[in-house]
């Protein structure tokens, strides 16, 4: 246990705790709005693993941090399907993007190391997976494919704010 | 052999998703089926105890208001009371009930919710009483300006219920005017609406018909009032009436409610 790993660790908790206290309360309000849509913050704990990781640990730890998030949500299996899907499709998002030359030790998915415009298509992608089968999920049948859709949209939009929100105030290095 | 070994090591990773993937998704089938794998609800003692802390700060700004509604409701029960006591005063002697014939076949056990959700296909709640204060599963819950929800987990110090917008939740209910009863759902995604069902067609709806509980099971008391009818219609070719109630309780704001312990339902607690 390195000084890193705390500090992943430690971060970790904190969004954890941000969703299921703070986010959590905020989307279950009575306006409208919230009828259709949600906030997530937490699918960032992934995003943010280091770029070099092995692939299976990420879609453990997805998997693992998923059924957390399920058990403070009143669900069983649907955070953590979508959530380990989401792991390993960032493993496919990273090699798609990765820069001439491979990627550096030193590089972490971040908009200090890595730019805004590279972090903006990884956070995007990785979510519209994560945020379509969450709602695929959740409702589990395609007959409301509308409604699927329209949830999704409208999550990614919050979420995304969320997180692009904790990249541009925090400007995290690793 | 050799293929086989290079295979398995090549995709591994693929193979490790689609191993949790299968995990999931029976997760999320036995869900569907038995409402819950049992473990992973908010009553466990971990998330509980996170949940009510958190509660506890929240609460704090909304004092006020919570002091007020139960002091207006205090207000109404006293009231009721000393109209009953009122009532029997005038009887005679004979006709006068003796204390000992009152039946009291209802206990009730205030609760406080600790966590809610209303925008999920299936809601749930947690309240901060669990066995140890003599909740059990299946039991109703109540609150100041209507229904909740039903106990679904149990445990400890906590327990989760199903809330009225469930797909589970059936609840009996009945017109109060002319006590024809049909059974109350909740399929729409507005939290502010139940539809009631199996109304026949010979009944006289209005529009501001008073919805209450029919009493027809175990659960709930009879004559609880749930809301007031929205609009209603009949499907094409359908015998009864559906109908949209619109209920009382604003289940997104629930915090102070009462659980409802009937006792005739087991004659064994008695």
């Amino acid at each position: 246990m390195n000084r890193e790993t705390i500090k992943h660790i430690l971060r970790g908790i904190i969004f954890l705790i941000v969703q299921v206290l703070i986010l959590k309360r905020i989307s279950s309000g009575n306006h409208w709005i919230w009828h259709y849509s949600d906030i997530f913050i937490y699918p960032i704990i992934i995003l943010l693993l280091p770029i070099r990781m092995t692939r299976h640990y990420v879609i453990m730890f997805g998997f693992v941090l998923g059924l957390a998030i399920d058990m403070f949500y009143d669900m069983a299996g649907v955070h953590a399907f979508a959530l380990t899907a989401m792991a390993y499709a960032r493993g496919i998002v990273l090699s798609y993007m990765e820069p001439r030359g491979g990627y550096q030790l030193t590089m972490s998915p971040t908009r200090h190391s890595m730019g805004i415009n590279w972090l903006l298509v990884y956070t995007s992608v990785c979510l519209a997976v994560h945020l379509f089968l969450y709602f695929t999920a959740e409702i589990f049948t395609f007959v409301y494919i509308g409604k699927i859709l329209l949830k999704t949209l409208l999550t990614f939009v919050f979420s995304m704010m969320a997180i692009m929100g904790y990249h541009l105030l925090f400007n995290p290095r690793k | 052999m050799n293929n086989l070994l290079l295979f398995i090591f090549r995709y591994s990773a693929f193979l490790l998703f689609v191993l949790l993937e299968i995990v999931a998704l029976i997760l999320i089938v036995r869900y569907n089926e038995d409402q819950r794998a049992i473990f992973l609800n908010s009553s466990t003692v971990f998330t509980g105890k996170l949940y009510k802390m958190a509660d506890k700060a929240y609460k704090y700004g909304h004092l006020q208001t919570t002091a007020d509604s139960l002091a207006s409701e205090n207000a109404k029960l006293k009231a009721e009371v000393f109209n009953m006591e009122r009532t029997f005063q005038h009887m005679s002697g004979k006709e006068k009930p003796l204390d000992s014939c009152i039946l009291e076949p209802f206990k009730i056990i205030s609760a406080s919710i600790i966590n809610n959700s209303i925008n999920e296909r299936n809601n749930h709640f947690t309240l901060d009483r669990g066995t140890n204060d003599g909740i059990r599963n299946g039991m109703g819950v109540i609150s100041p300006h209507g229904i909740a929800g039903i106990v679904e987990e149990s445990n400890g110090q906590y327990a989760t219920a199903i809330s009225v917008l469930h797909s589970a939740a059936r609840i009996s209910a009945s017109i109060k005017r002319n006590n024809f009863f049909g059974s109350l759902v909740w399929k729409a995604t507005n939290p502010e609406y139940m539809i009631l069902e199996a109304i026949p067609r010979q009944a006289d709806i209005l529009i501001g018909d008073t919805i209450i509980t029919s009493g027809y099971s175990f659960i709930y008391p009879r004559g609880i009032y749930i809301g007031t009818v929205h609009r209603f219609w009949t499907e094409g070719g359908s015998n009864y009436y559906t109908v949209e109630v619109k209920l009382q309780e604003d289940i997104a704001r629930l915090d102070r409610v009462y659980v409802v312990v009937y006792n005739e339902a087991n004659p064994m607690i008695q």
